[in-house]
């Protein structure tokens, strides 16, 4: 019996999990990457490889730890292939407009850039927590990290962040 | 959690790759592995990495076993002189020695 007949057996549906998880991991990698087309090409990797170890994929909620594990392993080793960390300079990042309104466009922007401008490992941390609401322990069961760790680098740049926006005039309303 | 984080929540929100992405990501399946790019196909991890050692290794051998090949060559041709230089030398000997005898006679 193949793999995928035996996923098939347990009810796992390739198609589906394609469906179901296509943007959790497009997002995860263009949130690494913070380039579309290269987010693509990682995700359908991504996808070929679940293809393949569909043998291993007990229910489909172990295809979700999965693909967010491969994904993140997959982004980082693109952005190191590439030797483009970050590709925007912190310093580059435009100073955001004082907020005048919640939910600016600029600003998330400008987050999501900050974001790209970490390094793997609190990268990687901060898109979990935000992107997949994902707790710390979870965070440290997909990263394979230890909890505290993770929590560390939660705060240190939560800390970042603040000072860099704040030192622009953004702060809370 | 603060606004900060709401923020970074509202920023981070997933998004849809291309409309046809899991049409794309299916046909993929569908070919043979051989027709597939193979980017990102695999882990990279090389089958076969040969130690930069072993290849220095390799070629130190490969140098001096030449260099004693060549040795070698270079005394066989030496020991063939010689052989050549007494052959003659004994002719002229002999050349002489019937010489010798002749004017004894």
């Amino acid at each position: 019996m193949t793999g995928i007949a035996i996923a098939e057996t347990a009810g796992i549906e390739f198609g589906q999990l394609v469906r179901e998880h296509q943007s959790m991991v497009f997002s995860l990698a263009w949130h690494f990457l913070h380039d579309r087309e290269s987010a693509e090409e990682v995700a359908q990797e991504v996808f070929l490889s679940l293809h393949k170890h569909l043998g291993e994929i007990q229910t489909p909620s172990h295809a979700g730890f999965w693909l967010k594990r491969v994904t993140v392993q997959r982004s980082i080793d693109e952005a190191r292939k590439r030797q483009r960390r970050p590709k925007i300079a912190l310093e580059s990042v435009p100073e955001p407009a004082a907020r005048s309104a919640p939910r600016d466009p600029l600003l998330s922007e400008v987050l999501r850039r900050l974001i790209a401008t970490l390094a793997e490992a609190p990268r990687s941390v901060m898109i979990l927590r935000y992107q997949e609401d994902l707790d710390p322990s979870e965070i440290a069961e997909v990263l394979d990290m230890p909890v505290g760790t993770v929590k560390s680098h939660l705060q240190r740049s939560l800390a970042l962040l603040r000072e860099k926006l704040e030192r622009r005039g953004v702060g809370e309303y | 959690m603060d606004w900060l984080e709401q923020e970074l929540k509202q920023a981070m929100a997933r998004k849809d790759p291309s409309p046809d992405f899991a049409v794309r990501v299916e046909a993929r399946v569908r070919q043979k592995p051989s027709e597939r790019p193979t980017v990102l196909e695999m882990p990279r991890r090389r089958v076969f990495v040969m130690p930069r050692w072993v290849a220095a290794a390799a070629a130190v051998v490969v140098i001096a076993g030449s260099a004693e090949g060549y040795r070698w060559h270079r005394g066989l041709e030496a020991k063939r002189q010689v052989m050549e230089a007494m052959r003659l030398t004994s002719e002229k000997l002999n050349h002489i020695q019937a010489r010798v005898n002749e004017a004894r006679k």
